[in-house]
């Protein structure tokens, strides 16, 4: 009994109890995951009875399929339209009021950081109903892709803002001051002594707004317009109620892949990008991790 | 002409309610070791970024040979700096960071070669183009730091505790290459720093700075054996300060009362009558067996040895109650000084000086607190670096 306790508390070597914690907590997450891409393969309507194999919910069927439904089609179309656009607009945004806000600082400084925090913690629903009413109302912005995308970087932008800041605040104004001292001017030094230190940051950035963005749903509903500008989590949503085929697990297998192989790119491009900063190793979650706020 | 002596006129700075630096100044002559040396929030690392241009003076005046720069933006000044954190740029090689400034400058990219590669060189680190400053020790990233400054032949150039973070053996080398290399350079080096030896071995100059103020400005010998206030005979090295009643002057020395016992003191403020403080620095303090006579001799009692392997250091509590340290070269002899034996202590009149009563008032707050080389004095919670 005493040798069974001693193998599983393991006193000289990495603790075993929270060996299996972290592996039960891994398979209890990626499990309902892999059922689902596993249902997305199966012969019958059912998504929850297994009927054998097949590709038909992928190109077989002439218009059910991902391929065939311009329904479906069009949904990851627009989800992966919104998650660029988030990231083209709201990651240099970010960028560059991160750097106005830790080194131009003035009286305002301060409480923009605090509010900067603001769509972090607004429940999302409250953000999205104001969003509606300002753009509606205020702004006159349409409904669809325009309005859907100017929400998301509203919101993407704190993400941007406090993952760059951390990142600033640990670089410190020295480098720039070196940058200067050698004769560059303040742009000069922002983009040779700067700019390449913020790097990973920046990848970190894209990677969780084109996260944010795909997996919005709140107020990408909200602001759509409709069947043409649904994203996949909304045509999901819509379509629990009414006829739900495995169909619609191939849609999630094609976001759950484009998103896996974004964050690889994303980590091989960010760990070339930071190789030769000694601060930082390992993955682009670092930055993330180190936020400071 | 020798061009690179600065001039700082009435210089000001101020950090919102905090005076950093109080309307100092300080004229730099071109091609000098000059140290601005004081404990941490002295204001030598500000009066330093002032002149680099990182800063803008609240008031007064910088001028390089002769000409205000106080307009002048950092990249536009004809000086360069090696930061305390070297701030090399970890994305760039050491070929690369050297010639960051003179590619900012347009030189022809032979030039830019050759250039390079002569201050490599002369900073003994040729062959090292290619590494980053990641892979380098601390000693050659300070090298790199250094290069990196000198290859734009500045006039004037900046170094802020550039030895701070090596350990003490290699700091000893530096300190005598950078000496070098600034002779071999004929370059204006201003030189933060807060370790007086390191000061005291380098310089042709030295400036003590205490908030934000510069306390006296001198050769390394003069600062050390002629102090002319209280605090800097206190921040150089270890002094002997001792509170006495100045019964003014006796041919060329000054008579004072340390409590009951008469010390003639011969240097300094000798003219002087009132309180004041008279120093003595504890290798000029002879020890005698007790009740050895003669002048300037006050009884005592050895407190605490102190061996310190190339000489021991005494602390010896006077009848006064006062305590003075001595300090004597280890060469040999056999001294049976146990605690508590009774000695007599010498003070030779020609080493014990007299400071001006002016700063009596200031130095009962300095000394409050235990006032040593760390730096205890009222101005040190003032400002920043």
């Amino acid at each position: 009994m005493r040798r069974v306790r001693d193998w599983f508390a393991n006193p000289w070597g990495q603790p075993r109890a929270l060996g299996a914690v972290t592996w039960l907590y891994m398979a209890w997450s990626i499990v309902p995951v892999c059922i689902a891409i596993l249902f997305s393969f199966n012969n019958g309507r059912s998504r929850s009875v297994w009927q054998g194999f097949s590709t038909r919910w992928w190109w077989g069927d002439p218009n059910n399929s991902v391929l065939h439904d311009p329904s479906l089609r069009g949904a990851i179309e627009q989800s992966l339209k919104l998650g660029g656009l988030d990231m083209l607009i709201a990651v240099p945004l970010g960028v560059g009021l991160a750097i106005g806000l830790t080194r131009w600082r003035g009286y305002g400084a301060r409480p923009v950081n605090y509010l900067m925090l603001f769509p972090l913690v607004t429940p999302e629903i409250v953000m999205a109903v104001s969003l509606l009413l300002v753009f509606s109302l205020l702004y006159s912005i349409p409904f669809g892709t325009e309005a859907q995308t100017l929400g998301q970087v509203t919101f993407s932008i704190s993400y941007v803002v406090i993952i760059v800041r951390g990142r600033l605040l640990s670089i410190g104004p020295e480098y720039e001051e070196a940058a200067r001292d050698l004769g560059a001017s303040q742009v000069g030094a922002f983009r040779l002594a700067l700019l390449p230190l913020l790097w990973p940051a920046v990848f970190a950035s894209f990677i969780v707004v084109f996260a944010l963005s795909i997996d919005d749903f709140v107020v990408t509903d909200y602001l759509s317009a409709g069947q043409s500008t649904q994203t996949v989590p909304i045509l999901i949503y819509s379509s629990v109620r009414g006829t739900a085929t495995p169909a619609l697990n191939a849609v999630a297998t094609v976001m759950v892949t484009i998103t896996l192989l974004s964050v690889g790119l994303a980590y091989f491009v960010y760990r070339w990008a930071s190789r030769s900063q000694p601060a930082t190793s390992g993955s682009a979650l670092n930055e993330i991790a180190a936020l400071e706020v | 002409m020798k061009t690179g002596a600065v001039e700082l006129v009435q210089l000001r700075k101020q950090f919102g309610d905090v005076t950093a630096v109080d309307g100092i100044d300080v004229s730099i002559e071109a091609g000098e070791f000059f140290s601005l040396l004081g404990p941490s929030g002295c204001g030598k690392t500000t009066t330093l970024r002032l002149i680099a241009g990182f800063e803008r003076p609240t008031d007064g005046k910088i001028l390089l040979d002769g000409s205000d720069m106080a307009a002048t933006p950092p990249h536009r000044r004809k000086v360069n700096t090696v930061f305390q954190s070297y701030a090399l740029f970890p994305h760039l090689d050491v070929f690369d960071n050297v010639a960051f400034g003179l590619r900012r400058a347009h030189v022809q990219k032979a030039d830019v070669r050759t250039r390079v590669h002569r201050v490599l060189e002369a900073v003994q680190l040729g062959g090292y183009d290619k590494r980053k400053p990641g892979q380098l020790s601390g000693g050659q990233q300070q090298r790199v730091a250094l290069a990196r400054a000198l290859v734009l032949e500045p006039a004037v150039l900046l170094l802020d505790e550039p030895l701070g973070a090596l350990d003490a053996k290699l700091r000893k080398a530096l300190q005598l290459e950078l000496k070098s290399i600034q002779e071999r350079f004929g370059i204006t080096f201003v030189y933060v720093t807060h370790d007086q030896e390191e000061a005291l071995t380098m310089s042709d100059r030295i400036a003590v700075m205490s908030g934000g103020r510069v306390e006296q400005i001198a050769t390394p010998e003069r600062m050390y054996e002629e102090p002319k206030t209280v605090f800097v005979a206190d921040f150089l090295g270890v002094s002997n300060l001792m509170h006495v009643t100045a019964e003014g002057p006796d041919g060329d020395s000054c008579r004072t009362k340390l409590g009951d016992f008469a010390l003639r003191a011969g240097c300094g403020e000798v003219g002087h009558r009132g309180e004041t403080y008279v120093v003595i620095r504890p290798e000029r303090v002879a020890v005698e067996p007790y009740e050895t006579a003669g002048e300037n001799r006050v009884p005592g009692m050895i407190e605490r040895v102190v061996y310190h392997g190339a000489s021991d250091q005494l602390v010896v509590r006077l009848a006064t109650g006062d305590t003075v340290q001595a300090l004597f070269v280890n060469d040999g002899s056999q001294r049976d000084w146990a605690q508590g034996t009774p000695v007599q202590v010498h003070f030779p009149a020609e080493a014990l000086r007299v400071l001006p009563a002016s700063t009596a008032a200031e130095t009962a707050v300095a000394l409050a607190p235990e006032a040593g080389a760390e730096g205890a004095s009222p101005a040190v919670e003032v400002g920043a670096g």
